[in-house]
């Protein structure tokens, strides 16, 4: 079942245009890695079918669930079950982490046609994650990621994920600035997603991360296309070799 | 300067109230208040003091009402059962505690002795920045003297209560609070009035700290959208003695709160925090005024104001170093959120410092919601109006959060939580 068409797509940030033709299919159950140097367009991939402001989108189309991805608000792409893992989580001093998590659960929910899961289970729900997560209990009570290190954001989103149970993850750059023993706990946090009819989408500069998230296809994208499509041994191989002589022999 | 004298309509009314009841400052005192009054009327914005703040509404009548309904009370007592409640209904005092802790007692102004009523009209008006402190002054009859003895703990919080019932003149009280050595003690004070009733409270309170005392002071301004409120508190901090204030404004026409601390002795520490969050056309003002008078004192001070519709928040903070008062610690803050483009923020920090041996630090901010932010919390699914909710909230929480028990802090918090609510629903 196809569970995300890009067809097409064009976006640019002003008059610069980054992505210039973009075509990418994901079924339910696949798991695809999007690599690619810096400025291929990685992240406004991902801001555009977030639906971040800021970034016009002048050709293409994009279907997700068999609905018009481009037509819904932010919100909407989210309780539709597409989350967005960021780059750089940003920092709300004040709200805490505790209240982003129930009120997101419960716009999950009342998206699903669900009540709101009672206190007791939420909580219990909430502990099991920040222990699977190696975090302390004491951060659901501090601003969400409020003074947390690199490690700790990336850990944080991918347990906001782990609760709200997305259909289609779509991580950016999860990866970077994770040490060895982090990357291991997000690497297990993000394969507890995997299966059943949901897709994800790791975004990443680097091969380290798919040596423990197997991806099923990788593809590379270069000046805002996908110039080149194939299963992992495409990472390894890109590993080995460097982006340049993959570039080189596509063009 | 000329200056434009009372109103005819708050001289009349006051001719009428003292002819029912005996002013309760001492005499030298009283006689002068009340040539103060009649020399410098009511404060314009002529005055530095009150420069942003017009007392326009004042200059009028005030209008009478038909609206009977007493106003909401916000069930202090329903959520906190054991709190030590005081009652003041348009200013008259109506109910007391039936019932006191060893080491604490209550004395109506009217049955004070000499010594109290001395001390509690203890602060003197200056210049007509001072006009309603004079009125205060030359016409107070009623308030209450609270002592509380040396050593002793008052666990429940004391609850000044003071329903704004309409009223043709201002309710005019005074309060003295007296903490012992060694003492410890929260008192709370709630406005509030019934929408559309129109009431004017002009109030003082005096509090006097003494050595290593401690003394938690929240301040809690609820509905009533055409209350007036003008208030001034004067705290003095003895040696090693502590003084939290807490002010939290959510509602009237016009409130004007002005604080005075003076830290006398070394040791002590002092926190002022404030939330102050006007919408419709309230006008919320906030003056303080912090001295440093000895060496070795520290103190803490942040102010925050969100504003919304056609709000407008004030806040002045100044804070003043003598020049002996070396080896002080003072820090203030002024963050502010401006949520809509009829709001408006006022905010100045005043830091006048003479010692050559302190560290101050002082920073003010105005702003609008973080757009990163809120598209971070829609990102997870959560409605563009929830987190705009949830940033608000997570901003006065702060202030919140400085409340001195876990069941002021949840009270507080349904309290503004509700606020939000109702204002989303209009």
């Amino acid at each position: 079942m196809k569970l995300l068409e890009i067809k097409n797509l064009h976006a640019k940030i002003g008059d610069k245009p980054i992505l210039r033709g973009i075509n990418l299919d994901i079924n339910a159950g696949e798991v695809h890695a999007i690599m690619g140097p810096n400025g291929s367009g990685k992240s406004t991939l991902c801001q555009v079918l977030g639906g971040r402001e800021g970034f016009e989108v002048t050709e293409g189309d994009v279907t997700y669930d068999g609905k018009d991805l481009l037509e819904l608000s932010t919100e909407e792409r989210a309780t539709a079950g597409l989350l967005l893992g960021f780059q750089h989580p940003v920092e709300i001093p004040g709200v805490k982490n505790i209240y982003l998590l129930k009120e997101a659960l419960n716009a999950q929910r009342a998206a699903r046609g669900l009540d709101e899961m009672d206190t007791f289970t939420f909580m219990k729900t909430v502990r099991e994650l920040t222990k699977t997560m190696g975090m302390d209990d004491a951060f659901l009570h501090r601003g969400v990621n409020a003074g947390f290190s690199g490690g700790e954001k990336k850990r944080n989103e991918i347990l906001q994920m782990l609760l709200l149970q997305p259909r289609l993850a779509l991580l950016d750059e999860t990866d970077s600035g994770l040490d060895i023993d982090a990357l291991k706990i997000v690497s297990e946090g993000i394969n507890r997603l995997r299966g059943g009819d949901r897709g994800i989408v790791l975004v990443t500069h680097y091969q380290r991360l798919l040596s423990y998230v197997e991806p099923d296809f990788v593809h590379i994208l270069y000046q805002g296309k996908i110039i080149k499509s194939g299963d992992k041994s495409l990472a390894l191989q890109l590993e080995a070799e460097g982006y340049q002589d993959i570039l080189d022999a596509a063009s | 300067m000329n200056r434009t004298p009372l109103p005819e309509w708050l001289a009349n009314s006051l001719i009428d109230t003292l002819s029912s009841q005996q002013p309760a400052a001492p005499g030298e005192i009283h006689t002068t208040a009340r040539a103060q009054v009649i020399e410098w009327g009511l404060p314009t914005l002529r005055d530095e003091e009150w420069r942003w703040t017009n007392l326009r509404a004042l200059t009028r009548p005030l209008p009478t009402s038909d609206v009977t309904a007493p106003p909401e009370t916000i069930g202090v007592t329903d959520s906190m059962p054991q709190v030590l409640r005081i009652r003041f209904n348009g200013g008259k005092l109506v109910e007391l505690p039936k019932e006191l802790p060893d080491g604490m007692t209550i004395t109506p102004l009217q049955d004070a002795d000499h010594a109290q009523r001395r001390a509690a009209f203890a602060p003197l008006a200056q210049s007509p920045n001072d006009a309603l402190l004079a009125l205060n002054t030359a016409t107070a009859a009623e308030g209450l003297v609270i002592d509380i003895a040396a050593n002793v703990a008052i666990t429940p919080p004391i609850v000044l209560e003071f329903l704004d019932a309409p009223s043709e003149t201002a309710a005019q009280t005074r309060i003295l609070v007296r903490c012992g050595p060694h003492s410890r003690a929260t008192l709370i004070e709630t406005a509030t009035s019934t929408d559309g009733v129109t009431s004017w409270r002009n109030s003082v309170l005096v509090a006097e700290l003494a050595v290593s005392s401690q003394l938690n002071h929240l301040s809690l301004g609820l509905d009533g959208d055409a209350r007036l409120l003008t208030d001034r508190s004067f705290v003095t901090l003895a040696r090693d003695a502590r003084y939290r204030s807490i002010n939290i404004q959510l509602g009237g026409q016009l409130v004007r709160r002005e604080i005075d601390v003076n830290i006398t002795d070394t040791g002590a520490h002092c926190d002022l925090f404030g939330l102050m969050m006007p919408r419709a056309k309230q006008v919320l003002d906030t003056h303080t005024r912090l001295t440093h008078g000895a060496a070795h004192t520290t103190s803490d001070e942040r102010y925050q104001i969100i504003a919304d519709e056609a709000g407008r928040g004030i806040f002045k903070g100044r804070i003043l170093v003598a020049q002996d008062a070396q080896k002080i610690e003072a820090y203030q803050s002024s963050r502010n959120l401006l949520l809509s483009d009829s709001a408006e923020i006022d905010t100045k920090p005043e830091l006048e410092i003479y010692a050559d041996d302190v560290k101050c630090s002082h920073g003010a901010t105005i702003g609008r919601l973080d757009d990163e932010a809120l598209y971070y919390l829609k990102s997870r699914g959560i409605s563009s109006e929830n987190a705009r909710k949830l940033l608000i909230t997570g901003f006065a929480q702060e202030i919140v959060d400085q409340l001195p028990t876990p069941e002021l802090v949840e009270w507080v918090g349904q309290i503004i939580a509700r606020r939000l609510e109702r204002q989303q629903a209009e």
